[in-house]
């Protein structure tokens, strides 16, 4: 099989062709020794071997916090204006591609989040290939999602097999012409992870009074690291705060977690998930069967990221195993 | 829109939290526009108690009768009462030898002379009081003091934080300094909101904010014992701020 090419050593040229295209972020490794995406400045490289970022790239999508309306005695509501700029992210991995391909379906299904959809539509995504170790688990499962990209780097012998994934993937081809060679590969496409269609039969509710909700809850801190550190939760709280000057107002839309004594809490104090343990099962039913629109697909994209984040070692994949598979 | 008509009361505490409060200098002009500071004895004198209060913001905890008799009027002239900072909401750093003999407590700090103290051990506002909101913090944020006098200026009290340090800190990408490097920090257990302040910047949560809604207190005990610290070493550490944490 014949494909584009682009050897190691022409990696410093790759990312200076890219930086003039666009902002280029990618993970960084820091003093403290933590992954992050970061801003990748000239002449650095991205740690490529690192197998997840602390957090995720939705960042770049759904920061942790933003504001979506602006209040004015004279103007009424007002939506923000988003200043966006062409961001390359390079370095993805395909759990992370499919993260966002998840978002992608929650944000900019039938009702468009304007702020989101200008932000995804100033990104470009590159995505590259890895090993999977302890935490993560794309190998294991099956999934729906797809990853989605505009260039794939499958890292082979002393290179990477480049493909596009979009019409910008395409035209991001021709301009990095000058680095590629043409080259007869087998290519092994580890994005396989993603894209099998996931058949299952059809399941029964889960069981609110299984004992695995309440051995969870035993456990659970609520500190929410893992859907912090997740690449598709989205919930998210909206608080309207009140300016100092009595006529102006902001309405602010920040990260929220499942497993917080306030998620399901309404007017009045009452709450549909009173503890932990519905909580749970709250969780669990999003991350692995989907509700609303997305219900029978899973969000989980096998990245690992809650089961090392969790201070309590806390892992919801023996229990998937378990429901999902039949697999004790 | 009307003005906010305040009391600000400082009890047994620093006065930390009020300071954080006049620390807002950017924002004083223009809450000087819309708040009636009238009861505000740290910033204006004379300040005398008189008529009746949108709300009254309370920082520190109670140790002496007199406390008491302020806090209750206090209470009565105003619509809604707020404690403002950890002492105020849990008793904080005056009430970390609650457990002791108060006679001890006044020999060791004064000497063995006749001493007359009609002091009590320290208590937190709600042990006497119904109090309408809180906002903890030693001292609290500059930003949840803003909001709350925001918030008052419609009738609106404060969004209760339910989320520890922990969440702060990991929306931070920090390094987690109890699972990485073995340090004791009590993020954990402690009610967020600060933006992680401490472990941002490689100290360990001392817990000054006081305890989340439903910590997991037995959870994060075993996890600081994985790392080396006993489980009366993390509690003597959380009751430095509040004393209502038990083993």
């Amino acid at each position: 099989m014949s494909v584009h090419f682009i050897t190691a050593n022409r990696l410093p040229q790759l990312l200076h062709l890219l930086r003039q295209r666009g902002e280029l972020h990618a993970p960084l490794r820091g003093a403290d020794g933590v992954v992050r995406f970061a801003p990748l400045a000239a002449g650095t490289l991205p740690e490529l071997d690192a197998l997840r970022t602390l957090l995720p790239p939705k960042i770049y999508l759904l920061p942790p916090r933003e504001t979506i309306l602006t209040y004015r005695d004279d103007t009424n509501y007002q939506e923000p204006q988003v200043t966006t700029f062409p961001l390359i992210l390079f370095g993805l991995h395909p759990c992370d591609l499919a993260g966002i391909g998840y978002l992608d379906r929650i944000f900019l299904g039938e009702d468009p989040d304007p702020v989101y959809a200008a932000r995804r539509s100033s990104l470009t995504l590159i995505g590259t290939n890895c090993t999977p170790d302890q935490f993560c688990s794309c190998h294991l499962q099956p999934s729906p999602l797809s990853a989605s990209h505009d260039l794939f780097l499958q890292r082979i012998d002393d290179g990477f097999a480049v493909s596009s994934g979009s019409p910008g993937g395409d035209e991001l081809l021709e301009t990095l012409a000058e680095l590629i060679e043409e080259r007869e590969l087998a290519a092994d496409d580890t994005r396989r992870f993603f894209g099998s269609q996931l058949k299952q039969p059809p399941q029964s509710e889960l069981d609110p009074y299984l004992l695995d909700w309440q051995e969870l809850a035993g456990h659970c801190l609520g500190c929410g690291a893992c859907s912090i550190c997740c690449p598709t939760c989205y919930c998210f709280d909206v608080l309207e705060f009140g300016g100092l000057d009595g006529r102006s107002a902001e309405r602010l839309r920040h990260w929220d977690n499942c497993l917080f004594k306030s998620h399901a809490q309404v007017a009045g104090g009452a709450s549909f998930q009173k503890d932990r343990a519905q909580r749970f099962r709250y969780r669990y039913r999003h991350k692995y069967r989907g509700f609303g629109q997305l219900k029978g697909i899973p969000s989980c994209v096998g990245c690992g990221r809650c089961r090392e984040a969790c201070l309590a070692g806390l892992d919801l994949r023996p229990l998937a195993e378990r429901l999902e598979r039949g697999v004790s | 829109m009307k003005r906010l008509r305040l009391a600000i009361a400082g009890l047994t505490a620093c006065s930390g939290c009020q300071l954080s409060l006049l620390n807002c200098e950017a924002e004083l002009p223009q809450l000087i526009e819309v708040v009636d500071f009238h009861y505000f004895p740290m910033a204006c004198s004379p300040a005398v108690l008189e008529g009746e209060y949108d709300a009254a913001l309370v920082e520190g905890c109670l140790s002496m009768p007199h406390e008491n008799v302020l806090l209750l009027s206090l209470r009565k002239r105003s619509r809604l009462l707020i404690a403002i900072g950890t002492c105020a909401a849990w008793g904080g750093v005056a009430a970390l030898r609650n457990g002791e003999s108060r006679k001890e407590l006044l020999q060791a700090t004064h000497g063995s002379g006749r001493i007359s103290s009609s002091g009590y051990s320290p208590q937190p506002l709600h042990a006497f009081v119904k109090v309408d909101a809180v906002i903890s913090g030693c001292p609290p944020e500059k930003e949840e003091l803003l909001r709350l006098l925001a918030g008052l200026l419609r009738g609106a009290l404060p969004n209760p934080i339910s989320y520890p340090v922990c969440t702060d800190c990991r929306m931070r990408e920090n390094l987690c300094l109890l699972t990485e490097q073995s340090r004791l920090c009590l993020g954990a257990l402690t009610l967020g909101g600060c933006g992680a302040r401490c472990p941002s910047m490689g100290v360990g949560c001392e817990g000054c904010r006081g305890p989340v809604p439903e910590a997991n207190l037995n959870e994060a005990l075993d996890i600081c014992q994985q790392k080396g610290y006993d489980r009366q070493t993390v509690i003597d550490r959380l009751r430095r701020f509040c004393p209502e944490w038990k083993s």
